[in-house]
């Protein structure tokens, strides 16, 4: 190193290095490193890594024909992956350009909806062949060495050096002995960490705050419309059937725990009907209500099955008999769907009576108690 | 909007504002389509006024020329043709579980008084009907009789049980977004989001609706064989029918632009396919680099 | 500085002259020779790991990609997009925002769909690199602490595909949303506050999208990154584990150095991932949203599942029974917390422990740098496959209905199988394990002590036939082996110890004469090796243990 400067702290290189300085640089001079060959070199410096070349099979003997065969190999797989990537970029540029257009139209089979297909081919196919062609590489043209490398424990000297650094340092403090600053510093740390997170407070709201869980959108004289808005008739339908029907009220049919299934029994099913007891009027003629969300995980359920009165869960297969206040009859629901009351109003639409008369959807801790 | 419009050839809307099936209608406020559903009740309330009284009288008549003739099946001068040959095969096939006279047989079968003749047409056409032997439900498979034998049953039937009929024009003929909404309201909890069809309770399914016609899809939702709710006309409009089938049959013909659909089922398949071909493949590349040259 | 080029060790090439630029700054030298001088042992399942590692760099690659385009807001849209069947229907910006990924965007199609087998492939290949490390006792001292950083980095991949599955905002992520949050207002005392915490309100709200979105993108990401990066340092700092072999100890690593060979496989594999992601984003379609339409509470499809890596939870809710514990004071404790919260935690619990749990019943303190066969420790492999048919036999369950519709089966069949299953196969898992591990066992000793079974049959003179043996090693006055087991694989077929012809080299196809062979190997036959081994043929390999009596030879 030079330099020009000579003001203080401008030494540049003259400086001399400490006595400490060393290392292998102090075993090897430039000349003795400069006599050695590239080879014996790399030994060398695979040795101060604790690593020892046992055995290197030389790769094939230049300019035979094993290695030609892999030059040519590996030449290949290359030019391959550099081809399909050059196509990538064809197909996709030119796509709606001199190619077909690529905006998939749900009518059409051809090009639009071969393109995303095209690409994934062309693109995997050019970098599965750079890998391969890197893998050919190391495998047939590079020599193949077995080196074998020292495991070293930890050191004893290492441990004991490091330990009197550090106790030294905790001895110098005096912390062991000045016991109220150990005892602020437990307390400033203990304050300081729960200020930090405190601000997630702003995350904690209040559950219970006007029973949101409780409690949907329907009440008394709420109607009962269809996911279009249209109010439902008595006459509307079969026997048999299955309508979701939504609350009445602006974004009725957004509420994640209004949905309703309003069904018309069969005879056959209205003979059988057994509502849960207390629940013998919720229905009206031979029309029943019940949430349409799962007591389990709260999907809704409405797999149902007219002929055999069940409803099916598709989430985790509980299954609820309408007949029998849709009580859960197999899978892992506890407990049977809510029932609405339903009436009809003065113009001749379905209207709820009043609201659910128990939390509807999942299951929770305090259910029982709100 | 793009020049090409793949929706221009399934709903012609040539500038006039496309009615939005958005979720929200709800909003107390009655909003068109309401208008225009209650317009249409009232012209369908005086048309099933009419079709009441007409099977009354269709059926008292039937009565009075049915129940003498009863004991002798032969000489009832008022059927037609198609009906005589009908009630042939009604006699040869299916009888024995429905009945003498469509009323059903407890354990057996149900009565067919009052499906019509698009439940004879969806249960015999896609050869449900007849039964082979009693099962948790009734699969589909080739149709026994032939186009013109179910015409002759679906006669028969109509003639002497009534109930909903066949529909006629296009039945494609509906807004392809809205027959999306509804179905995915109504049919997809059974049928799966693109009509696969799924597992229901006790080893019943609902079936796939690829490659159901148009005219099996109604009177499907008309009738509601066997476990399937019905969906008579004054809950699902034809015109709303003819939207999910619409919906259903572009779902089923459209190409995947994404590659293989793999079934189209969803999470299951794509496992399947992370494991077999993703690991898989990889394994063996793994397994290869490590090999000696 | 020495001003002539002669100078020793002074560089005279342009780059030589910039490295030496760059080492005066930065002195990397010495590290850096370090570095390329680690020594990687040579074997094909350590590198299932490297498959995660790179599964992750193009899952960061792509998700950047999509993040450009995603929307991650509830806000209610009108779709104008090209979709027709979508056109007009109301849905959620996010939902928006994926189709119009999906179809308006050149290549987004593409890149989503890399993105989603990506994740799958992440956390696949992470659970066969778990399998490595746990069946070859690779956790053990002092690598504990890398197994407990793994387990947590699959727990967050796992959240990680959950948050990321839920953005698009369609009908199938939405029902399974729809049970996350079931799931949280089950837990006991907290459920319901959780819950609001999470989705800020009752479901569905209108931020948890924004949320998810942002712990999918940057908590999680940020942590797994922070999470790879101690977890190569510690395997680069502990060194690599090795399988036992010739030469191979516990206080050394043989294998390659990391130039050029490792570096230029490594290197090949992360392409070939990439390009295995790339070929199925493109060729098989993953996650189509357009088809399961715009979430809405009160419609759902059949068959509704979640990606496989959560599809075990599925199932164990699905197989559970219905049972509600209702405490005194009217409080519950619902069914759907024990399949769910409890079965995860446990199942976690139990695996990040596992380390410690078999260091507290084996007594085993020691460090081990060499990996064990998995035969040679019978009772963990069984456990190890006990705990995987039944997480297996969850999953299948948690397609139980799939199955069910696909093979004609009665659903409520299913699941009885399942919860039947699910108690009597893990064990039945275990007692074959152990079985087949014991089997193994002996076998291996039966090859050391009397030599590989050649097929060859001899008739003695008194009548007795034997089937010749070819000892491993030198052999006792009683033709026993002497070569005590040491770890590693044992050969069992003659052609492993050289004794039948040379294979004829090449993968796919054949890259040597075979008739040169056959006439290297005619030439060899001749040589010392060729009457060596017929001797050995001849003389010795006959079975005589047993107590049974000696027949004197003639």
């Amino acid at each position: 190193m030079t330099t020009r400067e000579t003001r203080p702290g401008s030494t540049g290189g003259a400086d001399v290095p400490g006595p400490l300085h060393g290392g292998p640089d102090d075993d090897y001079t430039p000349e003795q490193l400069a006599a050695i060959s590239r080879e014996d070199l790399d030994r060398l410096g695979a040795a101060y890594d604790g690593v020892q070349i046992l055995h290197v099979d030389p790769g094939p003997e230049p300019g035979s024909a094993v290695e030609r065969r892999a030059v040519r190999q590996v030449g290949l797989t290359f030019a391959l992956a550099g081809l399909a990537a050059f196509a990538f970029i064809v197909i996709y540029v030119g796509s709606g350009w001199f190619l077909p257009d690529w905006h998939w139209e749900i009518t059409e089979g051809g090009w639009s909806a071969l393109f995303t297909p095209m690409l994934g081919a062309l693109m995997g196919l050019s970098l599965v062949l750079v890998g391969v062609g890197l893998v050919l590489y190391t495998k047939k043209l590079l020599p193949h060495e077995t080196a074998v490398q020292d495991k070293h424990d930890g050191s004893h000297f290492d441990r004991v050096t490091t330990g009197a650094t550090l106790v030294g340092g905790l001895h110098n403090s005096g912390l062991a002995r000045r016991k109220l600053i150990t005892r602020s510093l437990v307390f400033m740390g203990g304050g300081l960490g729960l200020m930090l997170i405190m601000p997630l407070g702003g995350l904690i709201r209040n559950p219970n705050t006007g029973d949101p869980l409780g409690t949907t959108n329907w009440g008394p004289g709420v109607r009962l419309v269809r996911d279009d808005g249209t109010p439902i008739r008595p006459g509307d339908q079969q026997p048999g059937s299955l309508e979701t029907v939504f609350p009445a009220v602006p974004g009725g049919n957004r509420q994640a725990d209004a949905a309703t299934m309003l069904i018309r029994l069969r005879p056959e099913q209205v003979a059988v009907n057994r509502p849960r007891e207390g629940q013998d009027d919720f229905g009206y003629g031979d029309y029943v209500a019940y949430s349409k969300i799962c007591t389990h995980a709260g999907c809704p359920v409405s797999l149902y099955e007219q002929e055999t009165s069940r409803i099916l869960c598709p989430c985790h297969q509980s299954q609820f008999d309408v007949t029998q206040g849709a009580k859960p009859v197999f899978g892992p629901a506890t407990r049977a769907l809510p029932e609405l009351p339903i009436t009809v109003d003065d113009e001749g639409y379905f209207v709820a009576r009043d609201d659910y008369p128990e939390a509807v959807g999942p299951t929770y801790w305090n259910r029982e108690r709100i | 909007m793009s020049t090409t419009n793949p929706q221009s050839d399934a709903q012609p809307d040539g500038g006039s504002p496309r009615v939005r099936w958005s979720r929200r209608p709800a909003d107390g406020t009655p909003a068109a389509a309401a208008r225009a559903r209650r317009r249409s009740k009232h012209r369908r309330r005086v048309v099933n006024v009419a079709g009441l009284m007409a099977a009354l009288v269709l059926t008292g008549a039937l009565y009075s020329a049915l129940s003498p003739a009863y004991a002798t099946n032969e000489g009832s001068g008022s059927e037609s043709a198609a009906e005589a040959a009908g009630r042939e095969l009604y006699e040869r096939s299916c009888i024995s579980c429905h009945g003498e006279n469509l009323e059903g047989v407890p354990t057996r079968g149900p009565s067919l008084v009052g499906v019509g003749e698009a439940a004879v047409y969806f249960q015999v056409h896609t050869g449900r009907m007849p039964l082979v032997r009693q099962e948790a439900d009734a699969p589909d498979k080739p149709a026994v009789f032939s186009d013109e034998e179910i015409d002759q049953l679906m006669a028969y039937v109509q003639a002497n049980g009534g109930g909903p009929t066949l529909p006629s024009g296009d039945l494609r003929d509906g807004d392809l977004a809205q027959g999306g909404e509804l179905f995915r309201l109504n049919c997809a909890s059974c049928h799966n989001f693109v009509g696969q069809g799924g597992a229901l309770s006790s080893g019943k399914a609902a079936p796939s609706l690829e490659g159901s016609s148009a005219l099996e899809i109604y009177t499907a939702m008309l009738t509601g064989p066997e476990n399937m709710p019905v969906f008579g006309d004054n809950q699902l409009t034809p015109d709303e029918k003819r939207a999910i089938i619409n919906y259903v049959q572009t779902i089923d013909n459209q190409a995947d632009p994404g590659g293989a659909g793999v079934g189209r089922m969803g999470p299951v398949a794509e496992g399947l396919v992370i494991w077999v071909v993703g690991i898989g493949v990889l394994l063996f590349g793994i397994f290869w680099m490590g090999s000696k040259a | 500085m020495a001003r002539t080029a002669t100078a020793p060790g002074v560089p005279t090439t342009l780059l030589g002259k910039a490295a030496l630029e760059v080492d005066d700054r930065l002195i990397v030298a010495g590290p850096l020779r370090r570095t390329l001088n680690k020594v990687f042992p040579d074997h094909w399942s350590f590198l299932l790991g490297e498959i995660a590692l790179y599964a992750f760099v193009v899952l960061l690659l792509s998700g950047t990609y999509l993040t450009f385009f995603f929307d991650a807001s509830m806000r209610e849209v009108v779709y104008e997009g090209s979709y027709a069947p979508l056109r007009g229907v109301e849905m959620s910006a996010a939902y928006d925002s994926a189709l119009q990924l999906s179809f308006d965007v050149r290549g987004g199609l593409f890149m989503r769909q890399i993105h989603h087998w990506a994740a799958l492939l992440f956390v696949a290949a992470i659970v066969v690199h778990l399998l490595r490390i746990f069946f070859t006792g690779a956790f053990r001292r002092p690598r504990e602490s890398n197994w407990l950083i793994g387990v947590v980095m699959l727990v967050l991949a796992l959240l990680m595909g959950v948050t990321g599955y839920s953005l698009p905002d369609d009908l199938l992520s939405g029902t399974g949303l729809r049970i996350i949050s079931a799931i949280l207002l089950s837990v006991p005392v907290i459920g319901t506050w959780a819950h609001w915490a999470v989705f800020n309100g009752d479901f569905v709200g209108e931020n948890i999208i924004g949320r998810f979105y942002i712990v999918h993108v940057l908590l999680i990401p940020a942590i797994l990154l922070a999470l790879i990066a101690v977890h190569l340092l510690v395997l680069v700092k502990q060194k690599h584990t090795q399988f036992p072999g010739p030469g191979r100890t516990e206080h050394n690593v043989v294998g390659n150095r990391l130039f050029p060979a490792f570096a230029g496989k490594a290197t090949g594999l992360f392409f070939i991932v990439f390009g295995v992601c790339a070929a199925l984003g493109g060729l098989v379609q993953i996650n189509p949203v357009w088809l399961w339409g715009p979430y809405n509470p009160a419609q759902v499809s059949s068959a509704s599942q979640p990606d496989w890596y959560i599809g075990f939870l599925d199932g164990s809710t699905r197989i559970f029974p219905a049972w509600d514990i209702n405490l005194p004071g009217d409080y519950t404790i619902p069914a759907l917390f024990w399949p769910t919260v409890v079965v995860a935690g446990a199942m976690f619990t139990v695996l990040a422990l596992y380390p410690m749990i078999e260091r507290k019943l084996t007594g085993d303190t020691a460090s081990h740098h060499l990996l064990q066969r998995p035969r040679d420790v019978p009772v963990r492999t069984s456990l190890g496959v006990m705990a995987l048919t039944f997480y297996v036999w969850l999953m299948i369950a948690g397609g139980n209905d799939v199955i069910a519709d696909k093979f004609d089966i009665s659903l409520n069949a299913m699941t009885w199988v399942g919860r039947i299953g699910v108690i009597i196969l893990p064990p039945i898992a275990y007692v074959l394990t152990y079985r087949m591990c014991l089997g193994l066992q002996q076998h291996d000793r039966e090859v050391l002590e009397h030599g590989i079974e050649t097929g060859v049959i001899r008739r003695l003179p008194h009548g007795e036939f034997i089937e010749v043996h070819q000892p491993l090693g030198e052999v006792d006055a009683h033709g026993h082996g002497q070569l005590a087991y040491g770890g590693a694989p044992v050969p069992k077929k003659m052609n492993q110890v050289g004794g039948a012809r040379r294979a004829i080299r090449g993968f796919f196809s054949p890259i040597e004469e075979p008739a040169q062979v056959e006439l290297e190997q005619r030439r060899e036959e001749h040589g010392p090796a060729a009457a060596e081994s017929s001797r050995e043929l001849t003389t010795s390999g006959r079975p005589q243990e047993g107590g049974r009596p000696q027949e004197p030879r003639d």
